[in-house]
């Protein structure tokens, strides 16, 4: 009977996710018009040096080991805050994706194509690298890279500024 | 009333294959089979194989033992085909996204093994009342299998969808949600049956059962049958602001 307690437990549990999803899902689309663009900018040089293994290298050789893990410790949780958010501009860059679909222009569509494409691209790498960042808090002296991570930010940077060159020429911005 | 053989017994366990069986009828008729090839066999097998469970529950000549016979076997087929169907709407769910479509194939495929062997190990440890009508207990172990795994995928595919922000299509999501609602329900229902847990109460669970799979064949007529409101969508432009921010920062990377 234990085991019934259990599976019961499970299925209104499992009723309830997909209850709530589902409201959640209604509500997205009613107010996909009024999409809230909020998206929070990230020091992508800051994030770079912190997932430097040069860096990481050159403190442990400096620091004592209890010194060392202490502000590797620090260095993983500040790139939790980075990835994190990087993780939540990809989400709105989805929907901002997604509601740009909908245009008749075909340049268009296929930036905003691109642009959902690489922003669910960077939102699969934070959560494989967010997991091996708590692992790696674990054990501060593991080797760590986020370079992916970084890379793949870079790209829908790329895409996302090219979706909103198509879509407002006037805010074009010089890249040299 | 709330009684095995009571009319709204039988129309509960008649209406909902009854209309199932209609709408696969209607959505051959609008074209929509060519869209959901499975869900249109899912819906003429499942109503079938019900209707067929119904017969032997009601004809007198059937004996017990064959009933729970038919049982076992339209449980495999119904199995079957529901599978086949969340495979349809979990490619329906990917197929604009091909960025994701290995990442979330291989992540199903993982979790259906494991939920496999979950299955299995809540089959092991199920009792079986008793050894001379064991196959009544194994068919509500089945059943039990089943709904785990089926649940365990759909509740995996909302959540996935839902983390990575992915846009359901209108009848796969109506599909993916009326189905969703049954197993969850049915799981509990089963669970609480075939590790024989309220023993006197067993029509509730029956009627709990097929009210909720009459509400789900209704859902699936509400998505499939009634057209979606065209929503006036206009492309929606990135803020100026934002789009500075996000310049900024890449012309600071790029100065590097």
């Amino acid at each position: 009977m234990n085991l019934a307690i259990v599976l019961v437990a499970a299925a209104v549990v499992a009723l309830v996710i997909i209850l709530r999803l589902a409201v959640k899902q209604n509500l997205q689309v009613k107010g996909s018009s009024d999409l809230a663009v909020t998206i929070h900018p990230i020091d992508v040089v800051a994030f770079r040096n912190l997932t430097n293994t040069a860096e990481d290298d050159y403190l442990r050789r400096r620091l004592p080991r209890a010194d060392f893990r202490q502000v590797r410790r620090e260095r993983l949780r500040a790139m939790v805050a980075y990835i994190q958010t990087a993780a939540m501009n990809a989400a709105v860059l989805i929907r901002v994706g997604e509601a740009a679909l909908a245009a008749g222009d075909p340049r268009i569509a296929q930036a905003a194509e691109q642009l959902v494409n690489d922003a669910l691209l960077l939102r699969r790498n934070s959560t494989v690298a967010l997991a091996r960042i708590y692992i790696a808090l674990a054990w501060p002296n593991s080797g760590f890279a986020a370079v992916r991570v970084i890379d793949r930010y870079e790209q829908v940077s790329g895409s996302a500024m090219l979706l909103g060159r198509l879509q407002n020429p006037a805010a074009a911005v010089r890249l040299s | 009333m709330l009684q095995a053989h009571s009319p709204l017994w039988n129309y509960l366990w008649v209406a909902p294959n009854v209309f199932l069986f209609a709408l696969a009828f209607l959505i051959r008729r609008r074209g929509l089979h060519k869209q959901f090839p499975v869900f249109q066999i899912f819906a003429i097998v499942t109503a079938i194989e019900q209707l067929a469970v119904y017969a032997a529950d009601v004809i007198p000549s059937i004996s017990g033992v064959m009933f729970w016979r038919i049982f076992w076997v339209s449980l495999l087929i119904e199995a079957i085909a529901k599978f086949a169907l969340i495979g349809e709407i979990f490619g329906f769910l990917f197929v604009r996204y091909s960025s994701l479509a290995n990442f979330g194939k291989r992540a199903i495929q993982g979790l259906g093994i494991l939920l496999v062997a979950v299955a299995t190990i809540a089959a092991a440890y199920a009792p079986v009342d008793n050894p001379h009508y064991s196959v009544i207990s194994h068919a509500h172990i089945l059943d039990q299998s089943i709904y785990l795994i089926e649940c365990g995928l759909l509740v995996f595919i909302f959540i996935f969808a839902a983390y990575f922000h992915l846009t359901w299509n209108r009848i796969p999501y109506g599909i993916a949600l009326g189905l969703g609602i049954s197993a969850c329900v049915h799981l509990g229902t089963w669970a609480v049956i075939a590790n024989g847990g309220l023993l006197n109460q067993r029509p509730l669970l029956d009627f709990l059962n097929m009210a909720t799979y009459h509400l789900c064949v209704l859902i699936w007529c509400y998505y499939l049958l009634v057209p979606q409101k065209e929503a006036t969508k206009s492309a929606v432009s990135l803020p100026d602001n934002n789009l500075a921010i996000w310049n900024r920062e890449l012309e600071r990377l790029l100065q590097q």
